[in-house]
């Protein structure tokens, strides 16, 4: 099994070695929207103050740490799974003896985050002269708690990202539910504002949601925002997720198999 | 006359097409709803946080997502699905086509592909403009919303001129796929005002990337910002960019050798 996976990441780390100069787009991407937010932000706290006890500082860092965070707990499995399933090219990946997704397309999203985490690095150090942030609340032991936290993230989205492009199966495409999936994660990860601005309401059904664990907890987690009481309560929702999103995902494959026709192939 | 007949062809073949795809335009709309459902609640956490941003005030800030709408409508409805076709079209010589037909080349090649239910979008972002303007009250006068309306428009000029250098090295480099990449990672940008951005960032989005120059600059000209002689000279950027930008594409053209003939 080790060397399975050992083999596919030196395919996959090689094939995503390919799109070097793409990388570099995806990135820019990916910086502008929490450099523009960060930007906004500063902007208010700076003329009064704070936001809600949220100091310029507070901003900086909540959104530097955020690029960070975001490298480890996004995945990419509609952009390398979907087509496969609509276009029918998946029926020479069922008949290896192993999971299409589990193994190859895990892999293939780990070598990816790995090149973009190496190539964001430098940019990350050109924005830290840039913004000057001041890191002084962050801990060991923040970071340590951190870690699981992240780990659990990104099992979270990639087996939710996984089981929503299962969709396809019976549907074909599913570019617009995810457009509504990741929509509904921008609100609730805690992407554009720390979720302690956002309205009660919404604060309180974030709570709930797995999305909670793409950014916002680990972050808060990083900066040593979150009292012992929320963090173990946040850990046990965060299990409850992954548990729940471990389910529909091998629910959603094994039915979901079942309707594959192999158009096309 | 014989473009605006072009369009109306070109705008009938798009619309046929897209019409064997009904429930697929019904989704994006009801999508790009959403996305703009969001983005007014992201305006409303801003200003339940503050009065102002920057100086700007929420009629202000929704007016400036109107302007960002009509951009985004432009680059996404009818710029980005002639990108890869057009880049293809030079790798593999097909653009021959194109060259061949008794019309502008530059006209043909940004017309050709227009996704029809962007025109939504511009809907939204005149309504957009409208309520923005509305709630600014008193002080936008007839002069102000006219210089506005003049900015909008040259600044989404500068923004295609840009975009048609973008495709046209193309024509010297052959293989440049990521050619308009740029463009779209910054149009985000376009949502709020420049002017709240840290000076690196400003001169990136004024002068490198100009996306301030079609979204925040027409909204300074309604604010009474901009001086008689600012407007004109944003007005004449306009002008000039699109004039570099067509000799930039004739040139462009020249280089084409037709790689299949």
């Amino acid at each position: 099994m080790l060397r399975i996976y050992q083999r596919l990441w030196q395919v996959n780390w090689a094939e995503q070695w390919q799109y070097r100069a793409n990388l570099v787009m995806y990135l820019l991407f990916w910086l502008v929207s929490p450099v523009v937010y960060l930007a906004v932000w500063t902007t208010i706290a700076r003329t009064q103050g704070t936001v809600s006890g949220l100091t310029p500082n507070d901003f900086v860092t909540y959104y530097m740490t955020l690029l960070i965070i975001d490298q480890f707990t996004s995945e990419i499995t509609i952009h390398i799974f979907a087509y496969k399933i609509t276009d029918g090219t998946l029926a020479g990946e069922l008949i290896r003896p192993m999971h299409p997704m589990l193994t190859n397309t895990l892999v293939n999203n780990v070598a990816f985050k790995t090149l973009t985490l190496m190539a964001l690095l430098p940019i990350w150090g050109v924005l830290w002269l840039l913004f000057q942030p001041n890191f002084s609340a962050v801990t060991w032991q923040g970071i340590l708690l951190a870690i699981p936290a992240v780990i659990i993230g990104f099992a979270i989205s990639f087996l939710l990202g996984a089981a929503l492009v299962c969709v396809a199966f019976w549907t074909t495409r599913v570019w617009a539910l995810v457009e509504f999936y990741s929509a509904l994660a921008a609100l609730f990860s805690g992407q554009f504002v720390p979720l302690q601005l956002m309205p009660g309401v919404v604060q309180q059904v974030a709570r709930y949601l797995p999305f909670q664990f793409y950014k916002y907890f680990p972050i808060e987690l990083v900066l040593g925002g979150l009292s012992p009481q929320q963090i173990v309560t946040g850990y046990a929702m965060g299990i409850f997720w992954l548990v729940v999103a471990l389910f529909l995902f091998l629910w959603a494959w094994r039915n979901g198999l079942k309707q594959f026709s192999a158009v096309g192939a | 006359m014989q473009s605006l007949r072009l369009i109306r062809v070109i705008l009938k073949i798009n619309i046929q097409t897209s019409l064997a795809y009904r429930a697929d335009m019904v989704v994006n709309i009801l999508l790009n709803l959403m996305w703009v459902g969001w983005e007014l609640l992201g305006l409303s956490i801003i200003f339940s946080n503050t009065a102002t941003l920057g100086g700007w005030g929420p009629a202000e800030l929704i007016a400036l997502l109107g302007v960002f709408h009509m951009v985004n409508a432009m680059m996404a409805g009818m710029l980005w699905p002639g990108t890869e076709k057009f880049n293809a079209s030079v790798r593999d010589g097909s653009l021959d086509y194109t060259l061949l037909l008794p019309a502008n080349s530059q006209f043909l090649v940004s017309f050709s592909s227009i996704t029809i239910w962007r025109a939504w979008d511009l809907v939204l972002a005149f309504i957009l403009v409208v309520v923005g303007i509305r709630m600014g009250g008193d002080t936008t006068t007839p002069l102000s919303i006219l210089s506005f309306l003049a900015l909008a428009v040259s600044g989404a000029v500068v923004i295609y001129s840009l975009w048609v250098v973008l495709i046209a090295f193309t024509f010297w480099f052959t293989k440049f796929d990521n050619n308009v990449t740029i463009l779209q990672a910054l149009l985000d940008s376009g949502r709020y005002p420049a002017t709240i951005y840290p000076s690196w960032l400003r001169i990136i989005v004024t002068f490198i990337v100009p996306i301030a120059v079609a979204t925040t600059v027409p909204l300074q000209a309604l604010r009474g910002d901009l001086s008689g002689w600012n407007v004109l000279l944003f007005i004449g950027i306009g002008f000039a960019s699109f004039i570099v930008a067509a000799q930039v594409w004739k040139a462009g053209v020249h280089r084409y050798s037709g790689a299949s003939s």
